[in-house]
């Protein structure tokens, strides 16, 4: 190993301490050295949002972050939403809105979306799509997203 | 990628020749330049750092200098290329004497680039080659009065090259004052601060009463 | 016919592991001792290959190999040509020429792999490929169609005399005889240029040999994954059943994922072998935009002769179609062109010359619609056109010269991509292009909200326009379906799922059959381990070929699970009902037996299997059908444009499609939404811009605009169904429909949003840069 530097950091509520080269992208971490697949990588120049998690609750490009600054922060990826048995109301509209087709970009807008429906719990159709104009689809035409959005916004909302 | 312009140097004509067909100078014109050696009558080699906004790295390449007509015009011929791409370019340039001690010099060129700088570079080239241009001018322009002042006291000339962090940070203000200079940016700049000025008010106006 | 599961809206069967980080993608592959390739590629697009040193590279610490063209020896061929010219049109001329794993002699396009680094990450490996000394001398490159058909233009291939890499010309009926008959000629030039599918996931690959068992895995980002296992094999010198192929979740395909053989595709898996270690290739997007194909780019000159009623007498048309610097694709996309510029028009006299250029450019190969939005956009354009002069609307041409519905199927005469003769099997078009003018409101907005807001000194428009679509093409595809003893269904097909929702549209056919709930089936496709015979998805022949041999296969399951439950239940056939995963008597629930339960009576361990029958509640079945299904769509669009920035707002968007029978009308939902959007960017925000160096100048998605959410506006859908007689399910293919006509649908718009120059618009994609260079064009000749 060349020049590692040693990082600690939360992903999921889990601690974890790895010793990374500077320039590894956060991104790679996550999906190699941690195994969490997840998140994915559709540019690596922070275009079309796909690499998008949660830093310390703010959604963020991973693919412009290097592991090193993530020393000392939590990270919430996508696997650490919900599961399959278990699932965020935001993953269940999803399916239920059919939001999504091949499913690449999807978790990077669902993160995006976290932080955006806390602060935004009723949101306009304008107001979504603005919210999720800075994570590219190129199958659904955005029209179910936007759909599964508002049903999330339902079902999240403390009246329900 | 259409390349012109002209800048007036502070030197007399014959003088300002003599410092362009100079390969030190010219190397320290340009900070970025590793090297500049001259392999023929009108040729040289060198490498160069170049950095266009993301893309960046060395690159080697060939400069061949043609049809001089001293101290009027000559033709410049580049050809380069490294991991950033590739660059190809030939440029001519006219000296005009304005007076006894300032010379206009007068450029137009073509470049064509290739590669990383081309595909990812596009939107920063122009900017970045105008600013390049203008602090290597700039540079040689200081070279040039270093070396008539020099002269003129019969003394060693006395210069100090820019640095390459210098320069770098002179391409970065360039390309934000580029930025800076459209006017849409000032009117947004300003709405957004006269709107800000009336909140503040607003504030101040309903707390009052 | 009513249906219990087809036709429902159902929710997908593979969402929760897609929405949860469960889902494999290729890159999600991970193989203990996995190495990481990159490759060296060239910045130049035509250069001849002086000499490589790789010797530093290979020097350091981390790179396991370096390989160019000259250390794969004999192993180094070109890739197989993928489609031949249709064997029976008259006087072809066809140059096969294929891309190369690795660069040899020349190189022909900019990107072009010239060497390729293996070690032990991809950060090490793309470090080495900055090591390589490579001398490549820069020959003049050729990037425009018309100089690269000059006799002294550079030749891409120096083999041949020039860069014409096919012709081939088709005609039907006989339209210099009737030029002269026609009161109305239009002819016009029209320029298409080019444009990326930038799926979400880039391509990848990775490889495993395992020497022990000598069987090789590749994971890849295929649409294609059998005649890659079979195309593998025989360059490995394999047998076929030592190659598996899996083609997992994919992040979108588009069309460049059916493109074979890549040079990546015929590297990693050479490599795994020689390495003996597995082998990763992630592709990144700047490699995505030189290294996976793209399309669109041709220039046309055609003329269309009319009546003064409006009735088309005939189309002439000649074009260029740029094929890039290699043509594995043969002529599908200008074949498709072909086949679509007379769209659903009663046309009696056609003559089509295409020529194929090479240039060099990225290869050319199809990209959603393949050459078929090409062709609708001339269709299209000259009718608007026609109707300008002739003073008629744009509806009313249109109506005139649809093809009736008892003059179906419809014969063109000429040969399409599937090398089958053209014939438009149903259709009932005028009900299609009423409905979408009524959910437009095209009356109300022409006559009074229009004039109104053009008073207001607003700058907008509306447009319709029609399009066929020939889908669901042959050869065939096939299905095994398989009862296990726990209930559920396991189907396998080969065909591959990019998020067009495979696993739950044709679970619904099987569901439909054996009367299960939908989440009892479980689907593999992709997986050539499952299925090993089939071509691939494309041309939107997933749920018509795959979809029809499930329901073929289901079919058969279903016979064998009657004929058995007979004789376990002591009943006829003709009185047992399939519901709920039971088989019932009817009218005596209590005499039933689940399906598991018969599953496992059908595979006795002790006993005898009747000769002439086969263990276990199982079949398969193939499906080919005799020609490709027709289906057929409006769009109408109403638009606002800033005379000023130039930039649209897209108020209202209809699509009316009639794709026959719909297996699920959520998924088909989601994939017009997804083609309109393509389709917008295709036509106003795309561009891939080549410079005379035929460099790309835009290999980024900062500077390739794909539309975001706020450019995509909401997308109303009507439905009519035309049943298709071509397959028992009576449906035909819409994959590609959203993206057809967008390109023509804002041309037509545009122009009626800024009237007041009075454009024709002639070329595709636009941009707000455009439009406002038109526009001053316009101003100047005045």
């Amino acid at each position: 190993m060349s020049n590692t530097v040693e990082v600690a950091f939360t992903v999921n509520n889990i601690q974890y301490v790895r010793n990374v080269e500077p320039r590894m992208l956060l991104s790679d971490f996550l999906r190699h050295e941690l195994g969490l697949t997840g998140t994915h990588v559709g540019c690596e120049h922070g275009v079309c949002g796909a690499c998008t998690v949660l830093f310390d609750g703010q959604s963020v490009r991973s693919c412009l972050m290097f592991a090193v600054q993530a020393n000392g922060h939590e990270i919430l990826t996508i696997e650490g939403l919900g599961t399959i048995d278990n699932l965020h109301p935001i993953q269940q509209s999803f399916i239920e809105a059919h939001g999504l087709q091949c499913g690449f970009c999807t978790p990077g807008i669902i993160l995006t979306l976290v932080p955006f429906l806390e602060s935004n719990p009723d949101p306009s159709e304008e107001e979504i799509r603005h919210a999720i104009s800075g994570n590219i689809c190129r199958c659904t035409g955005y029209q179910n997203i936007v759909e599964a959005v508002k049903l999330a916004a339902e079902k999240m909302s403390p009246n329900t | 990628m259409k390349i012109e312009g002209e800048y007036l140097f502070n030197g007399p004509r014959a003088e300002l020749w003599e410092v362009i067909r100079d390969p030190e100078i010219l190397a320290t014109a340009l900070p970025g330049t590793k090297s500049l050696d001259k392999v023929g009558e009108n040729e040289y080699v060198g490498e160069m750092n170049v950095r266009v906004g993301p893309v960046g790295g060395l690159f080697s390449g060939r400069l061949t200098v043609s049809n001089e007509v001293p101290p009027e015009s000559l033709t410049l011929s580049v050809e380069g290329k490294g991991s950033p791409g590739f660059l190809n370019g030939m440029g001519n340039v006219i000296l005009d004497e304005q007076g006894e001690d300032k010379t206009l010099m007068k450029y137009e060129g073509d470049v064509q680039v290739g590669g990383k700088l081309a595909s990812v570079g596009q939107r920063l080239l122009d900017t970045a080659s105008k600013s390049t241009i203008r602090q290597g001018l700039e540079a040689l322009d200081m070279a040039l009065q270093a070396r008539v002042a020099a002269k003129a006291e019969g003394k060693e000339v006395e210069y100090t090259p820019p640095s390459e962090s210098e320069f770098v940070a002179g391409v970065a203000k360039d390309m934000a004052r580029q930025a800076l200079s459209s006017r849409t940016v000032w009117i947004v700049i300003g709405v957004v601060v006269i709107i800000a000025i009336l909140v503040v008010y607003w504030i101040s106006a309903g707390s009052g009463s | 016919m009513t249906h219990k599961y087809i036709g429902k809206r159902i929710q997908r069967n593979e969402d929760p592991r897609l929405l949860t980080g469960q889902a494999l993608f290729v890159d999600d592959v991970n193989i203990p001792g996995m190495l990481h390739a990159a490759f060296l590629r060239s910045d130049y697009a035509h250069a001849r290959l002086k000499s490589i040193d790789v010797s530093a590279a290979r020097e350091r610490p981390g790179v396991v190999a370096v390989f160019t063209a000259e250390d794969m020896g004999a192993d180094w061929k070109p890739g197989p040509p993928l489609v031949s010219p249709p064997p029976t049109v008259k006087d072809v001329t066809f140059f096969s020429r294929t891309q190369v794993p690795l660069v040899k002699d020349k190189v022909r396009h900019a990107g072009e792999a010239i060497a390729v680094v293996v070690a032990e990450s991809r950060y090490i490996a793309e470090d080495a490929v900055e090591d390589i000394q490579v001398d490549l001398e820069p020959l003049e490159a050729v990037a425009d169609l018309e100089k690269a058909m000059r006799p002294d233009s550079v030749r891409v291939h120096d083999d041949l005399d020039s860069n014409l890499a096919a012709h081939i010309v088709q005609v039907k009926g006989d339209y210099d005889k009737i030029r002269g008959e026609a009161d109305l000629l239009i002819k016009r030039r029209i320029v298409i240029d080019r444009g990326a599918a930038a799926a979400m996931e880039n391509r990848g690959i990775v490889a495993n040999w395992d020497v022990k068992s000598q069987h090789l895995t590749v994971w890849d980002t295929t649409q294609a994954p059998i005649p890659i296992r079979n195309g593998l094999a025989t360059r490995l010198g394999l047998s076929a059943h030592q190659v598996r192929v899996i083609a997992p979740f994919l992040g979108g395909g588009f069309g460049p994922k059916m493109m074979m053989f890549y040079p990546e595709e015929m590297l990693i898996p050479w490599l795994a072998i020689k390495l003996g270690r597995p082998v990763k290739w992630i592709e990144d997007r700047r490699e995505n935009f030189y290294a996976t194909t793209q399309e669109r780019a041709q220039i046309h000159d055609v003329e269309m002769a009319l009546t003064r009623e409006g009735r088309i007498l005939g189309i002439h048309d000649t074009f260029l179609h740029d094929t890039g610097a290699y043509d594995p694709y043969g002529l599908t996309i200008p074949l498709n062109t072909q086949s679509h510029m007379m769209s659903g028009y009663d046309v009696a006299n056609f003559y089509s010359e295409i020529k194929v250029v090479f240039t060099n450019k990225i290869i050319t190969t199809p990209i959603r619609g393949a050459g078929r939005p090409q062709g609708i956009y001339i269709a299209e354009r000259l009718l608007d056109i026609a109707a300008k002069e002739l003073g008629l609307d744009p509806i009313e041409i249109r109506k005139l010269n649809f093809i009736p519905p008892e003059a179906f199927p419809y014969e063109h005469k000429i040969i399409d991509q599937a090398f089958a003769p053209l014939i438009l099997d149903s259709g009932n078009y005028r009900p299609v292009l009423e409905k979408a003018a009524v959910l437009i409101g095209y009356d109300q907005f022409v006559n009074e909200e229009q004039p109104r807001l053009r008073a207001e000194g607003r700058h907008i428009g509306i447009g319709i326009v029609s399009f066929i679509e020939t889908t669901g093409v042959g050869p065939y595809e096939g299905a095994r379906i398989t009862v296990q003893t726990d209930g559920k269904i396991n189907v396998a097909t080969g065909v591959g799922t990019q998020g067009q929702g495979h696993f739950t549209s044709f679970a619904q056919v099987v569901a439909e059959q054996l009367g299960v709930a939908v989440k009892d089936v479980h689907l593999v496709t992709g997986d050539t381990a499952e299925f090993h015979w089939g071509t691939g998805t494309f041309a939107s022949r997933g749920s018509v070929v795959a979809g029809n041999a499930i329901n073929a296969s289901a079919a058969g399951v279903r016979k064998k699970i009657l004929k058995l439950a007979s004789e376990v239940l002591k009943a006829p056939e003709d009185e047992l009902e399939l519901e709920n995963g039971q088989v019932r008597v009817a009218d005596i629930p209590q005499q039933s037996i689940s399906l598991g339960e018969l599953a496992a009576l059908a595979n006795p361990l002790r006993g005898a299997v009747e000769p002439g029958t086969e263990p276990g509640l199982e079949a398969t079945a193939y499906f080919g059908p005799k020609y490709g299904a027709a289906a057929f769509g409006t769009h109408a669009m109403i638009l606002e444009v800033d005379p000023e920035t130039m930039m649209v707002e897209i108020k209202r968007y209809v699509v009316v499609e009639d794709c026959g029978t719909v297996l699920n009308p959520m998924i088909l939902e989601g994939q017009i939404h997804g083609g309109v959007a393509m389709g917008i960017g295709n036509a106003y925000y795309e561009k891939l811009v080549y410079d005379d160096n035929a460099q790309l100048l835009n290999a980024s998605l900062a500077d390739y605009l794909i539309p975001t959410a706020s450019e995509v506006p909401r997308i109303v859908i009507g439905h009519e169904e035309t049943r298709s007689p071509l397959n028992p399910l009576g449906t035909k293919g819409v994959g590609e429909a959203g993206t057809i006509p967008v390109p023509a649908l804002f041309a037509q718009a545009l122009e009626n949003a800024l009237a007041e120059y009075n454009l024709e618009i002639l070329e595709t994609p636009l941009s707000p840069n455009r439009l406002f260079e038109l526009i001053q064009d316009k101003e100047k000749s005045r």
